[in-house]
């Protein structure tokens, strides 16, 4: 803020030091100029043929003029027979140089043609300018001497002030918007501030986070209710299904009937459970305080999933080389490695293979899972982590395994690339962020 | 089996977590009353562990909430209180049982064994079916004293069935109680026939096991 300032004054003072010159040389110009033409005019109104005569004759030369300067040659007049031109302007003024009794000068010079008895003469009075031109510099010097002050002066005041003026600024936007990530954690006392501007500004600030706490408030309400309103009817409606499937004498047809409105809930609770649980994930619901071993999680996942692996024919390797821990929500980062290797499995071939590898590249940590299954084109890839999406509509499962996979690591600052190759298999990499330790 | 504990005391809630998983519960954790009741009223457990002084409220509510329904969990009243009206409110209420903290893991998990078999109407501890001893303690299924060798999983499915004996249970219900609440959608559920035709073999070098039924599309049911 400081700097701008001092910066913009720099500028003004720049632009004015540059236009000094042309000014000074205007007002001083002007000055003798005045002067010049005062002492034309009384040389001309004293002027007659004799003392034309008498100017030029006494000179005595050929050339035919007279001229008459003061002893330090700061002023000079020269009075010369020229012939007559016609439409010559009367009155030029002009610097020129000049040499008087051998030393030569800058002058400021008129020049003025009049006729006299038909006769043309020409009248030049110079005024010396090399005093001119030292009071000038002096005048620049001077100025800029005084403008660098003035500029050192008032940027000490100004960063100052403005420091002592931006101070609860700061203060507002270190305490009211940096820190916080969660309404409920947002500190509602006033910051002290000297002006009206900020403590409206903070007040405002206040009011704003309530709003958006309130709101923050209503969804988890919300979330909750929708849970509880759709989830309960659910359940009962299973525990009916199941109890009337105890009844003997119904006949295959509606056995099969039931079955399948049984799958169905179960399909829809699970469903209305994914969702809630990207909904919780993106609400900051879950906390991040747990130790997490990758190594353990991922053997204790092989021998939860043995069965399935098995019932495929698929190898499962495991060739992680670190034990790599890892601050985060157990349960999450569990589901997250559980859809992926489930995936892994699902969309594999059968005799197919699981290999999961570990290793650092660039200081992080990551671990990739690849399958040796059906493969994506580049296409399908952009596609995968979008709500309900499947490769092939006649897969399994209504495609938020990776969206919550994806929402998961978004929610650990984890990065999933996806490599895939059609018909040769998929990998994911779970690219775990700089802060995580060893 | 299924097991919500209810309890806020994280440290305390990990280390009965880890405790029953290893025994071959499925287990899941929440930490106070409303995410209980969301629980309770979405999934069908096996048994509750209910800690009754919560961060929201009354471990007691929880417990009405669920007695309200039909289902027919077992619930253990945790308490630190220990104090008569709290046990025998509890039981009023509808527990199963009550604990006093501090209490001993091996302790809790014979009440659980307890408190579910009695829920199933069974009165010893060992399971007889069909001349097959169901030994729920260890792990262990026997044959008029010849011990028969199963994985947890079939021991699981196994017991299960056994406990809720001449009921159609279906291959999710199978899932939702041995495997957990998966969250996978249409997870296939080919792994566990594949479970239930080792067990079959198993069973049956032993002796005719016409009354375990395989109930085509749905699921299975263990006649008695």
């Amino acid at each position: 803020m400081a700097i701008f300032n001092a910066l913009t004054r720099l500028l003004v003072i720049l632009v004015l030091w540059l236009m000094l010159p042309i000014l000074v040389e205007n007002v001083v110009y002007s000055h003798i100029n005045n002067g010049l033409l005062e002492k034309k005019k009384k040389f001309i109104d004293h002027l007659n043929q004799e003392e034309i005569n008498d100017f030029i004759e006494n000179s005595g030369d050929s050339t035919e003029t007279y001229s008459q300067f003061s002893t330090l040659h700061s002023e000079f007049l020269v009075l010369s027979k020229v012939p007559v031109k016609p439409r010559q302007k009367e009155t030029t003024f002009s610097n020129d140089y000049r040499v008087i009794e051998g030393e030569e000068n800058e002058y400021r010079i008129l020049q003025y043609h009049f006729t006299y008895e038909k006769e043309g003469y020409q009248l030049e009075i110079g005024s010396d300018l090399s005093e001119v031109n030292d009071l000038t510099f002096i005048i620049r010097l001077f100025i800029i001497i005084v403008l660098v002050i003035i500029l050192l002066v008032t940027f000490l005041a100004d960063t100052v002030y403005i420091e002592y003026l931006l101070k609860p600024f700061y203060n507002i936007i270190d305490t009211k918007i940096r820190r916080v990530n969660e309404p409920e954690t947002f500190d509602h006392t006033p910051i002290k501030a000297k002006s009206s501007d900020f403590m409206e500004l903070d007040l405002v600030l206040n009011q704003m986070m309530d709003r958006i706490g309130e709101l923050f408030k209503k969804e988890k309400q919300f979330i909750s209710n929708v849970s509880h309103e759709l989830l309960t009817p659910i359940a009962l409606l299973k525990n009916k299904l199941e109890n009337l499937l105890q009844n003997d004498s119904l006949d295959d047809n509606a056995v099969d009937k039931i079955a399948s409105s049984l799958k169905t809930l179960d399909m829809l609770k699970k469903i209305i459970n994914n969702l809630l649980l990207i909904s919780r994930i993106e609400n900051n619901q879950y906390t991040t305080e747990e130790e997490i071993h990758f190594y353990e999680i991922i053997t204790d996942m092989q021998e939860d999933l043995q069965d399935r692996i098995e019932d495929k024919q698929i190898e499962f390797l495991n060739i992680m080389k670190h034990d790599f821990s890892f601050k985060g929500n157990k349960t999450l980062i569990h589901i997250l490695i559980y859809n992926l290797i489930t995936n892994a499995i699902k969309y594999n071939t059968p005799k197919g293979k699981i290999t999961i590898t570990d290793g650092f590249s660039d200081k992080h940590y990551f671990i990739s899972i690849a399958d040796s299954g059906i493969g994506m084109d580049p296409s399908q890839i952009g596609k995968i982590f979008s709500r309900f999406t499947r490769i092939n509509s006649d897969q399994d499962g209504q495609g938020l395994g990776l969206t919550i996979a994806d929402s998961i690591a978004n929610f650990h600052h984890i990065e999933i690339k996806v490599t895939s190759v059609i018909s040769e298999g998929t990998t994911f990499t779970l690219l775990f962020p700089e802060t995580a330790k060893n | 089996m299924n097991i919500l504990i209810v309890e806020d005391n994280k440290e305390l809630a990990a280390e009965v977590f880890d405790f029953l998983s290893n025994t071959g519960y499925v287990c899941k954790i929440v930490h106070n009353c409303s995410d209980a009741l969301e629980d309770v009223n979405s999934n069908d457990y096996d048994a509750m562990l209910l800690d009754l002084g919560l961060p929201d409220g009354d471990g007691f509510e929880v417990l009405k909430a669920v007695r309200k329904t039909k289902s027919k969990m077992a619930v253990i009243v945790i308490t630190a209180r220990g104090e008569l009206d709290d046990r025998i409110n509890g039981l009023h209420l509808g527990a199963d049982d009550y604990l006093t903290k501090p209490f001993a893991l091996t302790e809790l998990s014979a009440r659980l064994f307890a408190v579910i078999r009695r829920m199933h109407g069974f009165t010893l501890n060992d399971l007889l079916v069909h001349g097959f001893s169901l030994q729920l303690q260890d792990y262990k299924v026997s044959y008029s004293d010849i011990p028969i060798n199963l994985t947890k999983k079939e021991f699981d499915i196994f017991q299960y069935l056994v406990l809720n004996k001449n009921r159609v249970i279906t291959r999710l219900q199978l899932t939702e109680h041995i495997w957990g609440d998966i969250l996978e959608v249409n997870s296939d559920s080919n792994f566990i026939d594949v479970h239930v035709r080792n067990l079959r073999k198993k069973l049956d070098k032993h002796t005719d096991i016409g009354w375990f039924e395989t109930v085509r599309n749905v699921g299975y049911r263990i006649n008695e």
